[in-house]
């Protein structure tokens, strides 16, 4: 797994994760991404095109940054999964309550929104 | 060839998992599913090994876990196979959906997915102690596979 950390502009912060977001997965980018945005009550947008596989535990960690953003006046938008990815997010519906959209420009403007 | 059913033999630590689940993708490979049964028994392996891991031994110790990968006609059949605490994954129901962020519950996602990709649960404890549960993956039919017995679902 393997994360990269952006800015999309007009005060959104961009992530990118490449890879399994499996148990390994988590462990290996949580801490750093949650101390990346939580702190900061930071808009942010998830891209999840490069993801090959996603489980409970990348969906749980998801939902737990999106709260503690939610509660500090920031958001998680997360966006561009492929199609299996979009079905373990719907099987869920973790969509319910964290946005899902299908590109960086709607994701964008959901999280200034 | 690749033997069918094969067992993959690995302890109940972070680096057993990592192993059991490389050894289970090369198996997986051999056998050259189709990308949504690849899907679904990979995320299968991922749920059920670490709900064991992360509940199976309260007291701490090593556990030992099982895992062995049939493929049939029609399925691929996961039976793990885990020393820990009892545990009947169908005693315990999907969460509901929640409103909102704040009262969002993220236990239980983990099985919730093993339901929605299995075809078949089965669950019993073994005369040795050890949990032993089953589960069913529908796949296309293979064409050229005689040889292989269907599934029983």
């Amino acid at each position: 797994m393997e994360m990269q950390l952006g800015d999309a502009g007009e005060g959104v912060l961009s992530v990118s994760l490449t890879g399994r977001l499996d148990t390994q997965g988590v462990d290996r980018i949580e801490t750093k991404l949650t101390a990346h945005l939580v702190p900061i009550a930071a808009r942010a947008i998830v891209d999840l095109s490069q993801l090959s596989f996603l489980g409970s535990g990348g969906i749980r960690m998801f939902i737990t940054i999106a709260r503690a953003l939610n509660r500090r006046g920031g958001k998680l938008v997360l966006y561009g999964a492929p199609p299996i990815v979009a079905q373990v997010l719907d099987m869920t519906s973790v969509n319910d309550i964290v946005p899902v959209r299908a590109d960086a420009e709607t994701a964008a403007a959901a999280a200034r929104g | 060839m690749h033997a069918n059913p094969v067992t993959i033999h690995f302890a109940g630590t972070h680096d057993g998992f990592a192993q059991g689940f490389a050894r289970l993708r090369g198996e997986l490979d051999a056998e050259r599913l189709d990308a949504a049964s690849r899907y679904s028994a990979e995320l299968i392996f991922e749920e059920v090994i670490a709900n064991i891991i992360r509940h199976g031994a309260p007291d701490g110790r090593e556990l030992d876990v099982r895992v062995t990968l049939e493929a049939r006609a029609d399925c691929i059949v996961l039976t793990f196979d885990d020393d820990g605490v009892q545990f009947d994954p169908r005693g315990h129901p999907d969460p509901v959906p929640a409103n909102s962020l704040d009262q969002a519950k993220v236990g239980g996602l983990g099985l919730m997915l093993v339901r929605r990709a299995a075809s078949a649960l089965d669950y019993r404890r073994t005369a040795e102690g050890r949990n032993r549960l089953t589960v069913t993956v529908q796949r296309p039919r293979e064409a050229a596979a005689p040889s292989r017995a269907p599934c029983k679902t």
